[in-house]
């Protein structure tokens, strides 16, 4: 499997991740349980949009594996 | 009319009075009773039996039960607005055993002997007098004890743990029935319900009880024992998942000659340890 393969199933991972976390928030009844997850949430963001910049860059660098 | 059915028309009307009249008395368990609260019940029990029975007239006998209701109720009323008055009525309790020294003196005027403390002590699971700190006899004749710091339970807090709050699960399903005020309080639906069932592979109708967390997962209990449900995993395995992408970075990193992608690989492994770190009391306990 090549990185850009790699990075791109941890992405989906975390994505998969992000939305369950987003659930939560939703159906927690706890203020402070709900703003944990809220919390979780916005960090996994932000590591998701670092993760998916680089996988442009790799996808820039080696254009062949596109998408697999 | 027979004597026989003056006695039953007699003991129908009374039984009701006084379930109406005990219960207006408040809430009280036989076991938490003061022995005054026990006198008095079996006084009203008394007069009603009589009554019912036609041993006594029965003006006289409804006046001594209203004596009987009338005077204790005042008593709790008033108790509830003064001290004193509280003192006098469910007397006071009795400090047995303080600062881990035993009350002699108390002991002696509450007339408990040393094996009686030793006794209640040990239905509190205190086998070991010298780890109780202090104990009281309550005015319901129950000892409450006190264990010295270092002999108490750990808490959570005792070992600086974090615990997500927890709410107290809702019964959403009982017997077959789905209890839909249950599931509105929630601010679940029936379809929900229903497509947590189909996903557990079960109908409602053999669901013995089903309850929900505070996490908003279902427990089924099934009618039929052999069928396996299985316990929901679902935030274990979220928590599992963010553990993988986390090790997933550090390879990432480890993997790449490019000082700059590495170090991006680094700060955001970091900051999956911060998201662990925040979910971790909410997931795994």
């Amino acid at each position: 499997m090549t990185v850009g393969a790699q990075v791109r199933q941890t992405v989906a991972a975390l994505k998969g991740s992000r939305a369950t976390l987003r659930l939560y928030a939703e159906h927690s009844r706890h203020e402070e349980t709900r703003s944990a997850y809220r919390q979780a949430f916005d960090i996994v963001s932000a590591v998701l949009s670092d993760l998916e910049k680089r996988l442009q860059e790799i996808e820039h660098e080696e254009p062949q594996y596109k998408g697999n | 009319m027979p004597a026989w059915l003056a006695v039953i028309l007699r003991s129908a009307a009374l039984f009701v009075v006084v379930f109406v009249l005990v219960r207006l008395l408040g809430k009280k368990h036989p076991a938490q009773m003061t022995p005054v609260h026990f006198v008095n019940y079996t006084v009203i029990a008394v007069i009603a039996g009589l009554l019912a029975a036609g041993v006594s007239q029965p003006i006289y006998g409804l006046l001594a039960l209203a004596v009987w209701l009338l005077l204790p109720y005042l008593a709790e009323h008033l108790s509830l607005r003064s001290k004193a008055v509280h003192d006098v009525v469910s007397g006071k309790e009795t400090i047995l055993i303080k600062q881990g020294k035993i009350m002699e003196e108390n002991l002696k005027s509450a007339r408990m002997s040393a094996e009686e403390l030793l006794k209640e002590l040990r239905a509190k699971n205190v086998f070991s007098v010298a780890d109780v700190e202090f104990a009281v006899l309550e005015t319901s004749g129950e000892v409450s004890v006190l264990l010295k710091a270092d002999k108490k339970p750990i808490t959570p807090h005792d070992v600086e743990w974090q615990v997500a709050p927890q709410t107290e699960p809702q019964t959403v399903i009982l017997s077959g029935n789905i209890l839909h005020d249950q599931l509105t309080e929630l601010g679940l639906t029936r379809e929900w319900l229903e497509t947590q069932l189909q996903q557990a592979g079960v109908t409602p109708d053999n669901v013995f009880l089903g309850q929900v967390n505070a996490a908003g997962e279902l427990y089924l209990d099934l009618f039929d024992d052999a069928l396996k449900s299985a316990m929901p995993t679902v935030r274990q395995s979220l928590y599992a998942m963010l553990e993988k992408a986390q090790a997933d970075l550090y390879t990432f990193a480890l993997e790449t000659q490019n000082s700059q992608v590495r170090f991006m690989y680094e700060k955001n492994a970091t900051r999956l340890q911060q998201v662990l770190d925040i979910l971790r009391p909410h997931l795994l306990r």
